[in-house]
């Protein structure tokens, strides 16, 4: 049983309404209603325990005065090339029935914890990215304005067999609401045999904004999926970004990055499942924290008994500005197949004080020598990025942050 | 060469660790923990009031506090029944708290050190040996110059009657309270022989002092408290052996270990642990280190079915530092779940910790690890490196790191890898003539070998031995 509370204003009426608003079929509204069910016996996401530490505090968030179920509003624009059906969820119910409801809970089940349930029973927006076999889509972009107290949004991208994508996701605040808000966002890919996706999320929310991400793929065979997740919003942030390499010489990247300030906490998570032969993954994430913020950051590389052949890497590196922040870090490994070639490193430390005096020796001010040196680590993940609008959206707003 | 030396060189494990003597004692507990089991240790030992306290106030502790279940991958302690345990075995001996000459051992218990080569490193190598038996020390000895200076090399029990003072401010209280976790309180209530070490001021003890414990019977559980005390300057070394032979049901072992390190002290504690492979090895051990203080832990864990040991250090003065060695090798049904903790709770503290990892036929190792940098420990580092080598696809290796980071100045690194053992290493040594398994177990030799160079040459010796024997045990 989760500490969590139940808002006051959910009830089955809640979910039937907002069902029967969006005109949706009938497998759908039992999916909402029995999440709405399981919530009583759900507990929040796990978060790491130390002795006598608990390094994300989910029981304190007040459900019943962040969830406003009746009451949410996005400004959402969807943006695409030709060949590609970009749809917000409720059209997708309509033009693709069976690819929606195949795809829906294959990757996250709505009952996997107290706040994929909440999300099931509430979710009023959303994306359906469908790529049919061999169609090549560059650039979708959804940009999204959360304009409500609580918005729950559910995506799902279905690529077929040798098809690609690249999409860019931004979430930002649109008009001001008083006090906390709440804003749920679970993505769900599933990449069919030797297709390529590459997603992007850019989460720049306000800081009175509770927000929760879970991302997970499903890789098929010689499929790829790449993760970017940049978090610079938000009061507190929980993301989960996940693979599950499933087919034989699939391959994942999981690049993140954060950079928090004043006393925003960030708990980010990169998982991979190595679960065929011959799959790669490699985890790479990239913090910066300053004044009185918080990151918590878990890796796990979980290598099955079948996962024969298996690379797998991962790095995480966090910069620390000032006394006040903390940075707590867990990469795991799990093995259990020794066919393996794993590795993983995590550092936390300040910026190099030699770079400093060496770019202050050359007459560049301390202040702007510290910040070119925080702009100079993020470019490994800044690399990764093929959407040139994201690479440009993510480094104004790293800029904006250092002023 | 002398009958005892025949027998080291014996490579049967079975041989060397596994011989069981009859089981004959003064004096044994009912199974089973019950506040009377209490009492009755603590009269059978004519303890102080204070010390019976102490231990009726950890089986409270014990009784409400709830068996570990809950950490991702650990060992399975549901076998772990302490209704089946006898928690205290005195063994038949004359002279309570040990006698100070093998001679006059009984000669079953004489028998079973000779074998494990105690009496001769003694002469060789050691500035003092202890050896336990059961839940009693039975044997205690010092080299004299280190008593004229003022060295303190003595069964737990009898320190507790000899030096009161010290025993009372370090015994469970700052260092590993009873509430420190459900088998420190455990241990805590029917705790039994040990060793107690103080070093005055200035005091370098040269050679190692040695302390060896051995369980014989079935179904025991062995609970020896080893409490170090190290004033400032003091130097000394540490080393604990262990081995049971292996029965059908379950042995317990549960130690607890504290050690105060003071200014620019240095202390090294040395274990190497090969509990027979039907013993759950759950122990608490911890350092507090002073200002300029030094602690190194160097744990070898080849036995037990199970074991859960984290030994922790927390860095309380300035300039501190801390070395963690650790190896672990899990072979069949073995779940070795180890690894080390460092708290830097002062500016300028240092820790290293180097864990080396083998698993083969189906055993699981685990290193678990937790750094926590306070705020204000400015300009400290920590680095961790975890390397872990597996056999095959029966066996699995974890390694759950914890870092938490309170303070901008500081240097912290982590790095793991974990890999098989190379197929083209394997192939290069059978062209130049050897066979796979001697290939294998030289191939293991060298990935351990960053750690086994910093061992006292007995040690590595030993410890590359018991390798040697695991890597037998199956292969060919």
């Amino acid at each position: 049983m989760s500490g969590a509370q139940l808002p006051a204003n959910l009830s089955a009426e809640t979910v039937r309404e907002i069902s029967e608003q969006r005109e949706e079929p009938e497998w759908l509204l039992e999916a909402r209603l029995d999440a709405l069910d399981a919530l009583e016996t759900l507990d929040l996401p796990d978060v790491i325990q130390t002795p006598g530490r608990r390094w994300t505090n989910l029981e304190a968030l007040d459900f019943e005065s962040l969830v406003d179920p009746l009451e949410q509003v996005d400004e959402t624009e969807r943006t695409a090339d030709e060949g590609v059906e970009v749809l917000t969820f409720t059209e997708a119910l309509d033009a693709h029935p069976d690819v929606v409801e195949s795809a829906f809970g294959s990757t996250i089940d709505p009952q996997e914890n107290y706040l994929t349930a909440l999300s099931a029973a509430l979710f009023t927006t959303g994306t359906v990215v469908y790529v049919p076999e061999g169609v090549d889509a560059e650039d979708v972009t959804i940009r999204a304005e959360m304009n409500s107290r609580s918005l729950f949004s559910h995506t799902l991208v279905v690529t077929e067999e040798s098809a690609s994508v690249t999409i860019l996701e931004s979430i930002e605040s649109g008009a001001d609401v008083e006090g906390s808000r709440y804003f749920s966002n679970l993505v769900e890919i599933d990449a069919g045999e030797n297709s390529y996706v590459q997603y992007g999320s850019l989460q720049n929310l306000n800081e009175d904004t509770y927000s929760y991400s879970l991302k997970r793929a499903d890789v098929g065979t010689y499929a790829t999926v790449n993760w970017i997740e940049g978090n610079l919003g938000s009061r507190l942030t929980r993301s989960d970004v996940e693979s599950e390499l499933n087919g034989d010489a699939a391959e994942t990247k999981i690049v993140g990055a954060f950079f928090g300030h004043d006393d925003q906490h960030f708990d980010v998570n990169a998982r991979v499942w190595h679960n065929a032969e011959h799959t790669t993954a490699d985890l790479v994430t990239r913090g910066v924290l300053d004044d009185e913020a918080r990151s918590v950051y878990e890796g796990v590389q979980d290598v099955g008994r079948d996962a024969w052949d298996t690379n797998s890497y991962q790095r995480e590196n966090t910069l620390m500005l000032s006394d006040e922040s903390e940075a707590d870090a867990s990469p795991k490994l799990i093995i259990q197949n020794h066919d393996t070639e794993a590795s993983h490193s995590a550092t936390v430390g300040q910026v190099d004080q030699e770079d400093l005096f060496y770019m202050v020796s050359r007459a560049i001010p301390p202040r702007r020598a510290r910040n070119m040196l925080v702009e100079g680590f993020f470019v490994p993940v800044l690399e990764e990025i093929e959407v040139e609008e994201f690479r440009d959206d993510l480094e104004a707003l790293i800029a904006a942050r250092l002023q | 060469m002398s009958s005892e030396q025949d027998h080291l060189k014996e490579t049967d494990t079975e041989a060397r660790f596994d011989f069981k003597k009859e089981e004959s004692s003064a004096f044994q507990t009912e199974k089973g923990l019950t506040e009377e089991t209490v009492r009755v240790i603590s009269e059978d030992k004519d303890e102080p009031e204070w010390m019976l306290n102490r231990r009726l106030r950890a089986l409270k502790q014990f009784q409400k506090m709830p068996m570990p279940t809950d950490w991702p991958g650990q060992p399975d302690l549901s076998e772990v029944d302490i209704a089946e345990i006898v928690p205290y075995i005195r063994p038949d001996v004359d002279v309570r708290a040990g006698v100070d000459d093998w001679t006059e051992l009984p000669d079953e218990i004489k028998d079973t050190f000779d074998k494990l080569g105690i009496p001769e490193a003694e002469k060789n190598a050691l500035s003092g040996v202890g050896a336990q038996y059961e839940s009693e020390v039975v044997y205690q000895n010092m080299q004299e110059r280190w008593e004229e200076k003022g060295v303190i090399f003595m069964n737990m029990d009898k320190a507790v009657q000899e030096h009161p003072d010290i025993v009372r401010e370090h015994f469970m209280t700052k260092c590993v309270p009873p509430s420190d976790n459900k088998f420190a309180a455990l241990h805590g209530a029917v705790w039994s022989g040990g060793s107690f070490v103080y070093v005055p001021e200035d005091v370098t003890v040269e050679m190692p002092v040695q302390a060896y414990f051995r369980m014989n019977s079935e179904g025991m559980g062995q609970f020896e408290h080893t409490l170090i005390v190290a004033e400032d300057g003091a130097e000394v070394h540490y080393i604990e052996g262990c081995s049971a032979p292996k029965y059908s049901a379950f042995n317990l072992h549960s130690g607890g270990v504290e050690v105060f390190v003071g200014e620019d002290a240095h202390v090294q504690y040395s274990t190497v642990q090969n509990w027979s492979k039907n013993t759950y090895n759950l122990n608490t051990k911890r350092a507090i280190v002073e200002a300029g203080g030094r602690m190194e832990w160097i744990s070898g864990s080849m036995g037990s079915k199970a074991t859960m040991l984290y030994p922790s250090t927390v860095l309380k003065g300035p300039g501190a530092s801390d070395n963690h060695i650790t190896i672990a090798f899990a072979g069949e049904g073995q779940n070795i779940d180890t690894g080390a903790k460092v708290y830097h709770n002062a500016p300028n503290t240092k820790s290293t910790i180097e864990s080396k990892s083998i698993s083969k036929d189906g055993g699981r190792t685990n290193y678990r690890g937790l750094v926590h940098i306070a705020d204000g420990a400015s300009g400290s580092s920590t680095s961790v490196e975890c390397d872990a080598l597996m056999f095959d696809n029966e066996s699995t290796s974890d390694t759950m790191p914890y870092m938490e980071i309170n303070e901008s100045k500081v240097d912290v690194a982590h790095e793991a890898t974990v890999g098989k053992i190379g197929d083209e290493d394997v192939f290069y040594l059978q062209s130049r003539g050897l066979d796979d398994d001697d290939a294998k177990q030289m191939i293991v030799s060298g990935f351990i070998e960053p750690i086994t160079e910093e061992l006292p040459i007995e040690y590595a010796v030993e410890l590359n031995r018991l390798v040697e024997l695991e890597m037998e045990g199956s292969l060919g």
